[in-house]
Parts: structure tokens; C-alpha cells; sequence
């Protein structure tokens, strides 16, 4: 009981402070995930027809894709919450984001997140392992040995920068997606932001086996840790969010749809984007 | 009679040149027939002369001129709407065309501008049938930004459909969101909310 209630704190505080985390981030394109489309009833009317045949382009040498197909039965309350979390965007997370930055110098704030990812290596090699990435188990490997010695305690980066061996993030939401698990329907967390039944059992395991967990005892420690790190992630990537409300006419439709195709595409790794560990 | 001859065979080997040169022009891929279009835009954007806020509504009509040659537009306009766009007018259309294109302008080209020193690299061309993807990282002061073009190729050759910026495709994004607007509000719903956002995208930017 107790550690359940350690996994939901940690769960709501890891992303208190950027619910953008893995949301709306870089995404990419690729279809035909087994949710359930629910919507198709309500959308006859609007079926689309050319742009179907259009949209297949970038399954190059995948499935014939559909219309990406998604459920969301729950919208009326998540985008209460979606509204709630935007609030705590506002009053909250950027003020206290803005200070945070303007206190840390840039080239601190990378060398902190720098820090903060190469602590989370164990994740990537579990990851990459379930889904039988050799290859990229040896990199995440080589990478923290290279960044924790060279890169004194992971505070610097020299396994991209001299060797170009770049992060090969996966997390257990994709894990489970590799495995053939379907989506589930969608969320937007409250504090946590948009998710899906699969991604947040996949963070609930991501959570339990980060190495801080078991590093510290004090859990207040694990907390602040995870509160900074999200904190630390948001100073470096500051439009994300705003840019999504700015350039949208239905905020909360794009954010679902940029974190269905971002996930999507992870899992698909479908993904050419050479983005670092620091990048939203 | 001899410098006569000589004119002759100078003029011939310049028009054959000339169609020598032509040749690759009409087997031009979509990097090829994409890269003036960028060219045009990114100087526009890097000129001096055009820098500045209150040089916005100049710069924007001559960065859209450019685009125009090189974005289907038309094409963009009928996709993002679906079935819906067969039921409108040709006044209707003709609207919306215009509205959609000023949204994109404000969210494409409005994010480009941030960039003014940018450099665009070209990253690798993709093609599969009439569709390709041509990928392009702009940079500028250390900063990228990874944004791709989806072409289709049609009679003048490859124009651009969709811009993916970061990953999320503008087209694709918008029309979801076309979509569930359409559900609750029609056509008349979605012009008023597209009019509303444009209006508010262009004050912000001159401001």
C-alpha cells in the first residue's frame, strides 16, 4: 500500500512540472493503430476520401494506413482537465519556469539535463532489451559509460558530441506498443497531461524502475528530484506549449492529435528526427 | 559566306545547349522544384530591408507570392476539409481557400520569420508514386529546426501539401481539429472561428 502510494505521488509530481513532457513534443506521422474508432459513427458524414489515398505516403513499405483512428470517449471531462492543466501552466509552471531560467544560465540548465538523462540510462537499456534492440542497448550502454566518466557524472554529453552516438530513448509505454498492446482510450491527466491507457501503466513502470527510487530512501528526495528535472526540461524548451495554443483553433483536439502521432510514430520508430535528450 | 557559316553553327550550338540544359528541368525531383520556392522565402525572410515589424505586411505579400508558386494551396484547402469541401460553393470555396491560406501563412511562414539568419540543409528526398517527403533542417545560430515538406506531384511537377514543423503535420493537425469544429458548428461555425483566429494571429504579430 505504501509503495502505491509512493508510485501515484511520483506518478502526479513527475509531471507536475511539464505535462508537455513526452505530450506534444516532436511528432511524426504513421497510422493505423488498433484503437477502436469509436468516432467513425458521429463522422460518416465527414469521411474523407482523397486524403486517405494521400496520407499513406509516409507508410513507405508499411501497412496501406487509415485515417489515424483514436478513442476518445471520455472528452467532456478531459478537457476539463485539459483546461485545468493549461491554468496550472500559466500561474504556475511558467512563472516559476521563467525564474528558474533567468536564475540558471542556458549552459547550466543543459548540463542539468544532461545529468538527468544519463541517470535514467537503466530505463533505456530495460526498453531496449523488451524490444530486443541490441544494437541500440549497446549505444544506450556505451553512452553512460562514455557521459559518466568523460562527461563528468553525466553532466556533459561528449558520446554525441565526439563519438555521434545519439540517445535512443524508449520507455515501457512503447515497450508494451512494440509488443502489440493496444492504445486504450485516451486521457488528459490532470497535472499529468495527455496520455493513454497503455503510456500510463508504461510511465507507472518507467517510474518504478528509475534509479532514483532506489538510490534514495527519503522519498521528498525522489520528489524534488523529479519536480526539477521536469522543471529543468520546460526551461529549455519554452514554446512548445504556447506555439500548440497560438497556432490552434481547438487547442485541445491538437494536442491529442500531435500526441497520438508522436507516440505512434516512437513505437513505429518511424521517427528520423535527430533530436537530443534535451529537446521536447 | 565562311563568317556566315560560322554564325550558323554558333547558333545551333547555343539553342542545342539550350535543350540539352532543359532536359533535367523537366525530370526535376521535389528537392529540386522545392528548393527555389525555399530560396525565395528564406531571402525574403534574411533581407534587411524587409526586417521588422513594420515591414510585416510587405514582406508577408512578397513571401507569399513565392509560396504560391511552390504550395498547393488549392489542393491543401480540399484536404483538410473532407467530404465537406464537395458541398460548398464555388464562393465557399473560394473563402475558405483564402482564410486557410492566411492560417498557414501565419503558422508556417510566422514560425520561419523567428529564424533570421537561417540556412535551410537539405536532410534526403523520399518518393513514393506521386507523393514524396523532402526533409530539411533550418538553422540559425545554433538552433534547428527540423521541418519537412509532403509534395505531390502534379502537371507543373511537385508542389507541397502538407509542412511537417517539429513532426506535427499542419495539415493533418488542422484537420482534426476541422473536424470536430464541423461536428458542432458547420461550415459557417468553422469560417467564423478561422476568421476570428487569423484576426488575432495577424494583430499579435504587428503589435
Amino acid at each position: 500500500m505504501k509503495y502505491f502510494i509512493h508510485i501515484l505521488l511520483l506518478f502526479l509530481l513527475t509531471a507536475c512540472a511539464g505535462n508537455m513532457v513526452q505530450d506534444d513534443t516532436a511528432a511524426t506521422v504513421s497510422d493505423n493503430q488498433g484503437a477502436a474508432n469509436v468516432d467513425a459513427g458521429i463522422d460518416d458524414v465527414l469521411i474523407d476520401d482523397d486524403f486517405d489515398e494521400l496520407d499513406d505516403f509516409d507508410d513507405f513499405g508499411g501497412d496501406a494506413a487509415d485515417l489515424p483512428s483514436y478513442s476518445d470517449p471520455l472528452e467532456p471531462m478531459n478537457r476539463m482537465f485539459f483546461t485545468f492543466n493549461d491554468k496550472l501552466y500559466y500561474w504556475i509552471l511558467k512563472p516559476v519556469s521563467n525564474v528558474y531560467s533567468d536564475v540558471l544560465p542556458f549552459d547550466i540548465r543543459l548540463s542539468i539535463g544532461n545529468f538527468v538523462n544519463n541517470i535514467a540510462a537503466p530505463i533505456r537499456l530495460l526498453n531496449n532489451l523488451l524490444q530486443w534492440k541490441l544494437e541500440e542497448s549497446g549505444i544506450v550502454v556505451s553512452r553512460f559509460v562514455i557521459n559518466s566518466t568523460l562527461g563528468v557524472y553525466g553532466f556533459g554529453d561528449p558520446a554525441l558530441r565526439e563519438f555521434g552516438l545519439e540517445p535512443k530513448p524508449e520507455d515501457f509505454g512503447q515497450t508494451l506498443g512494440v509488443w502489440g498492446v493496444p492504445e486504450g482510450v485516451y486521457f488528459c491527466w490532470p497535472i499529468l497531461g495527455p496520455s493513454n491507457v497503455r503510456d500510463t501503466v508504461g510511465f507507472a513502470v518507467d517510474v518504478y524502475t528509475h534509479p532514483m527510487v532506489y538510490y534514495v530512501e527519503e522519498f521528498s528526495v525522489s520528489a524534488g528530484y523529479y519536480v526539477e528535472s521536469r522543471v529543468n526540461l520546460l526551461s529549455l524548451n519554452p514554446d512548445v506549449y504556447e506555439d500548440l495554443k497560438k497556432y490552434s483553433l481547438d487547442p485541445y483536439i491538437s494536442m491529442r492529435q500531435v500526441y497520438l502521432d508522436y507516440r505512434r510514430g516512437k513505437i513505429d520508430d518511424k521517427l528520423v528526427l535527430n533530436k537530443t535528450d534535451n529537446q521536447l | 559566306m565562311k563568317k556566315n557559316t560560322l554564325i550558323t553553327i554558333a547558333l545551333l550550338l547555343i539553342v542545342l545547349s539550350f535543350s540539352l540544359f532543359s532536359v533535367p528541368v523537366f525530370a526535376a525531383g521535389p528537392t529540386d522544384d522545392l528548393r527555389p520556392t525555399l530560396d525565395g522565402i528564406v531571402n525574403i525572410i534574411t533581407n534587411p530591408d524587409y526586417a521588422g515589424a513594420d515591414k510585416k505586411e510587405l514582406r508577408r505579400k512578397h513571401i507569399m507570392e513565392v509560396t504560391k508558386r511552390g504550395f498547393d494551396f488549392a489542393t491543401m484547402s480540399k484536404l483538410v476539409l473532407g467530404k465537406t469541401y464537395r458541398k460548398l460553393d464555388a464562393e465557399q470555396k473560394k473563402h475558405f481557400e483564402e482564410l486557410f491560406t492566411k492560417l498557414l501563412e501565419n503558422a508556417y511562414i510566422g514560425k520561419l520569420e523567428a529564424y533570421t539568419n537561417q540556412v535551410t540543409i537539405y536532410k534526403g528526398e523520399q518518393i513514393k508514386g506521386k507523393k514524396a517527403e523532402v526533409r530539411t533542417h533550418v538553422e540559425n545560430n545554433g538552433i534547428t529546426l527540423p521541418v519537412s515538406y509532403i509534395m505531390l506531384q502534379n502537371d507543373t511537377g511537385w508542389q507541397v501539401y502538407d509542412i511537417k514543423i517539429e513532426g506535427v503535420r499542419l495539415l493533418r493537425n488542422y484537420k482534426a481539429q476541422f473536424k470536430s469544429i464541423l461536428r458542432k458548428d458547420k461550415f459557417e461555425g468553422l469560417v467564423k472561428v478561422l476568421e476570428k483566429k487569423n484576426a488575432s494571429l495577424t494583430k499579435e504579430g504587428n503589435s
